[in-house]
């Protein structure tokens, strides 16, 4: 059964020219135990689907419609309060670390102790120093650096560090936001297999969101491929790699496959994003799919269920 | 995406006539409330300068020097023939206000002028030519920076005599560079790396064709900004030395007016001589640093309020 | 270690900067129309006492050796005598010194600390009413011309109310009577200090809020923020452990940059309020032409400035471990 259920949810941020559609009624669920990974390229709204889920996304961001089930409640009817108890506790979030997800003027394992002493503040020093002692282990950072600065780690180590803080209080959902970008892949390739064993011994649900099809084919049970804010296919990992049925999946599949994996060659036309201020109400991904027909742009798409997990965006399928 | 269409928008305006980056720049700046104060103050202020010409022409009375009203020998309040009032000597407050006006921005536009044109060679050519050069520049803009400009002038005014108006404004142009030139320096390291000067270092463009052909245009708006910063420590550093009694004899600014009624005591019996002139020191400041900061948000796109991240 | 790399080299660069600046005072001196000689020596002194002092400073030496004992001077601290007070320089200064430095260094503690704090609650409220009553507050008082602040404040507190006395910084009759005690003493020169420091609180905190506000507003988009939120800490935690001490960074080193603007409008205030500052004789041995009192107040609030500044280099390595580590 699901722990996580988004259903329909559609994201806006307000700029000074408009209205910006981030993502469009985009429905998944994610399983207990089991990882769903999101792909894209940089701005289909991947990441703003993982802040929304914690009730981040920046002051200029709303959510215009949907739900998202967090065992059973909605989120976003819970209260501030409510909903701060629940980030770290119960969904945390491992960020790029390469993008200073830690504060250069602590202490990493302050950083940490830190998320400890918030949301279970009656635990004594010497219990939170030997779990702050214990995530290092397991994340094998030596314990000798634990009293270091940030600026003092190399990229992998603060990655690492960034991992640890995640698993601090056991979460039951972990959103892994380009768990590995701007690795070197040797290191890349090592964090991915820590990540994916501590995610299996812990029993904990995960969303991994890279815009690296490879790396979210590595970790991930379920596979969901957005484009330009919509979710354009999503089932487990075996029928969307295997066979994926929408135009976008098979040109990012194509580029994984080939050896030496360039980012995907999708055909350029000049529109190389497509405008989400006023976005045409059928597929986002017309203007640049080499089976578009006339009707495609205007006709509001809805998803074709293609096999038991399996779910395309696609009137061209049906 | 919304970050692919900033990029296009400003490769745009890169590449457009400055016409359209003016249009651009004006269309943010006129959202800027405190920005259409600071240029509505100065529009006030450059009518009270041009005006400053006016009262003598009525009357040799309203000179704002040397022009006495007969009738009066005390320092007297307002009334139909003295806007403002008299100060001791039976003087027109009202005119010294407007001829002011005039010193003010005289001193504060040229010696920002000058400090600016200093401050943009020096940190283009400190970028630019980096090494040596770039060291000792530097270490000379640290230098001057912790030299408090005042107590400089103080000094120079205690060796060299008694100092002019232009005296004065090039002394405070030479010691207010260094804070533009590191801008400029930090503008230009960041240009250096860009391919359309290795283009023109390739195809033999000269140091000196490089700097002032393809480096400076870009470096200008920046100056520009700098200037409206200058400008109001300018004014404010004639005005202090005014005050303190070290201005130039031979001019009258709306720091000298307020040294005149410290010094002759009417500083609790006169307020209407002592309000204006600090009121328009106080206001032209801040209505040039408005200016500075509207114009700052034009130039420097991350102060705009949109803040989109994803 | 790092810290005492920077803090050294650091020191070594103020070092020769004050050094620079005692050189071009020397330059200057001899540099400038009339005679150097008669610039040291007061017209008033005998005949005796001129040619001492002569040799004493050199004067009748070469120009370079007239430099070494122009610099061995200024180590031993003997500046020449004052034409005006008739005294050895260095007793005045040594004299006015303790309150330049009471002044100056309350006066840039307390904006900064308020200004700080003011702007971490600006930038926090951003775009409500209480901001941009702030902001607006900040760039007004900031802007306005401080000898005529001095003015108003003299005429509003002392003269008006008479809260306050007009200007000096002790009571006579408090410090001659033999029964008052320290405390007494200390509360007078409180008494005293009060409107010159606000003089240059209100002038000076707007621009450390103003930093601070923008700088916190810039420290608010770091992507260590969104990791606290999402940790689940509580705003304040995230405002004053988190946000605080990042933006805090930028408005350190525009205090250490503002120092020589904010000893400017210290000898401004001193000479207003008649507080027996270095500033203040600064400015009355020009007008009356006393050349060595001049140089060596000169030469005294410059190395103020500069040990002002590596203290807020110290300062600065403290509280950012990029330095310390």
């Amino acid at each position: 059964m699901g722990l996580l259920a988004v259903e329909g949810l559609s994201i806006g941020y307000h700029t000074e020219k408009g209205l910006l559609h981030a993502v469009e009624d985009v429905s998944f669920t994610v399983k207990r135990g089991r990882s769903l990974g999101l792909v894209g390229e940089s701005g289909c709204g991947k990441t703003t689907l993982g802040l929304a889920i914690l009730r981040l996304l920046p002051e200029n961001g709303t959510i215009l419609k949907g739900r998202i089930l967090f065992d059973g409640a909605d989120l976003l009817e819970k209260s501030d309060e409510a909903m701060r108890r629940i980030r770290w506790k119960e969904i945390s979030m491992i960020f790029q670390a390469a993008m200073n997800a830690l504060n250069p003027v602590h202490r990493v394992k302050d950083q940490i102790a830190e998320a400890i002493l918030t949301h279970e503040p009656e635990t004594p020093r010497e219990t939170v120093r030997s779990r702050v002692e214990a995530l290092f282990d397991q994340v094998g950072i030596p314990r000798s650096r634990m009293g270091d600065f940030p600026h003092q780690y190399s990229g992998g180590m603060k990655q690492r560090a960034v991992i640890a803080m995640a698993l601090a209080l056991r979460p039951r959902l972990i959103i892994a936001d380009e768990p590995t970008t701007a690795l070197d892949v040797i290191v890349q390739d090592q964090i991915l297999r820590q990540t994916r064993r501590i995610q299996e011994a812990f029993d904990i649900s995960m969303i991994v969101i890279s815009h690296d099809i490879a790396v979210v084919a590595e970790v991930c049970h379920d596979i969901g491929v957005l484009y330009a804010g919509q979710l354009v296919e999503y089932g487990d990992r075996e029928s969307v790699l295997q066979s994926p049925m929408h135009p976008y999946s098979r040109m990012l599949l194509g580029a994984f496959l080939t050896v030496g994996g360039k980012p995907p060659r999708v055909p350029d036309n000049g529109n190389d994003s497509p405008d989400l201020m006023d976005p045409a109400p059928g597929c986002r991904f017309h203007d640049r799919c080499p089976m578009a027909e006339d009707p495609c742009r205007q006709t509001p798409v809805a998803s074709v269920t293609v096999g038991r997990t399996h779910r395309v965006l696609c009137r061209r399928v049906a | 995406m919304a970050d692919g269409f900033k990029t296009r928008k400003k490769a745009l305006s890169r590449h457009g006539h400055w016409i359209e980056r003016w249009k651009e720049g004006w269309a943010i700046y006129k959202k800027n409330l405190l920005g259409r104060i600071g240029l509505a103050l100065l529009s006030i202020f450059t009518l009270m300068a041009l005006a400053s010409f006016i009262p003598p022409l009525i009357d040799p009375m309203y000179g704002p020097m040397s022009g006495v009203d007969p009738a009066i020998t005390a320092s007297t309040g307002p009334s139909a023939r003295h806007w403002l009032g008299t100060d001791f000597m039976g003087r027109d407050l009202f005119s010294q206000l407007l001829a002011g006006a005039r010193v003010a921005f005289t001193v504060g536009i040229t010696s920002a002028f000058v400090s600016i044109v200093l401050g943009t060679l020096i940190g283009m050519v400190a970028g630019y030519l980096g090494g040596w050069t770039d060291v000792f520049l530097m270490r000379a803009a640290d230098l001057i920076m912790v030299m408090p400009t005042l107590l400089v002038v103080l000094i120079l005014a205690a060796l060299f005599g008694q100092l002019n108006i232009w005296s004065i404004i090039l002394i405070i142009a030479l010691f207010r560079w260094p804070g533009v030139s590191r801008v400029i320096r930090a503008q230009t390291l960041t240009l250096k790396e860009r391919p359309f000067i290795d283009a023109a270092r390739v195809a033999g463009a000269s140091h000196v064709r490089i700097i002032f052909r393809h480096i400076m245009p870009n470096v200008l708006p920046l100056s520009f900004l700098y200037m409206t910063f200058r400008v109001t420590a300018a004014i404010n550093i004639e005005a202090a030395l005014a005050f303190l009694g070290f201005g130039d004899p031979g001019t009258v600014s709306w720091g000298m007016m307020l040294q005149w009624v410290w010094k002759t005591g009417h500083m609790f019996k006169a307020p209407y001589w002592l309000l204006p002139p600090g009121i328009c020191i106080s206001l032209i400041t801040l209505a040039f640093y408005l200016l500075g900061r509207a114009m700052d948000e034009v130039l420097d796109p991350r102060l705009r309020k949109e803040g989109e991240r994803y | 270690m790092e810290l005492w790399r920077y803090l050294w080299r650091r020191f070594i660069q103020i070092g020769i900067t004050f050094f620079v600046i005692l050189t071009i005072l020397f330059v200057l001196f001899r540099i400038a129309p009339g005679d150097p000689v008669t610039r040291m020596i007061g017209p008033e002194m005998t005949t005796e006492d001129a040619v001492r002092l002569i040799s004493q400073l050199g004067l009748d030496r070469p120009l370079w050796i007239q430099y070494l004992y122009y610099v061995r001077n200024f180590f031993t601290g003997n500046f020449g005598y004052s034409f005006h007070y008739g005294q050895p320089v260095i007793e005045i200064i040594w004299d006015r010194l303790p309150n330049t430095v009471l002044l100056f260094t309350s006066s840039v503690i307390l904006s900064a600390v308020v200004g700080v704090f003011l702007g971490k609650i600006a930038a926090w409220r951003k775009g409500k009413r209480s901001d941009t009553l702030m902001t607006l507050g900040a760039l007004v008082t900031h802007t306005v011309f401080l000898p005529w602040m001095a003015l108003i404040l003299i005429w509003i507190f002392a003269y008006r109310f008479g809260w306050f006395p007009i200007n000096g910084m002790i009571s006579e009759e408090i410090w001659l009577d033999p029964s008052a005690g320290l405390w007494i003493k200390a509360l007078d020169v409180f008494h005293h200090m009060v409107l010159p420091l606000l003089t240059l609180f209100l002038i000076y905190f707007g621009s450390y809020l103003l930093i601070m506000r923008s700088a916190m507003l810039e420290t608010l988009k770091e992507d260590y923020i969104l990791t606290a939120r999402a940790k689940g800490l509580k705003e304040k935690v995230i405002r004053n452990h988190h946000a605080a001490p990042n933006a805090a960074l930028p408005v350190v080193t525009s205090v250490g940059l503002s120092l020589a603007f904010s000893i400017n409008g210290g000898a401004l205030t001193e000479t207003v309020f008649s507080w027996p500052g270095i500033g203040r004789e600064l400015v009355f041995s020009v007008s009356n032409n006393d050349y060595p009192l001049a140089q060596a107040a000169f030469l005294l609030i410059s190395a103020v400035v500069l040990v002002s500044n590596l203290v807020v280099d110290l300062l600065y390595a403290y509280l950012d471990p990029r330095i310390r580590y």
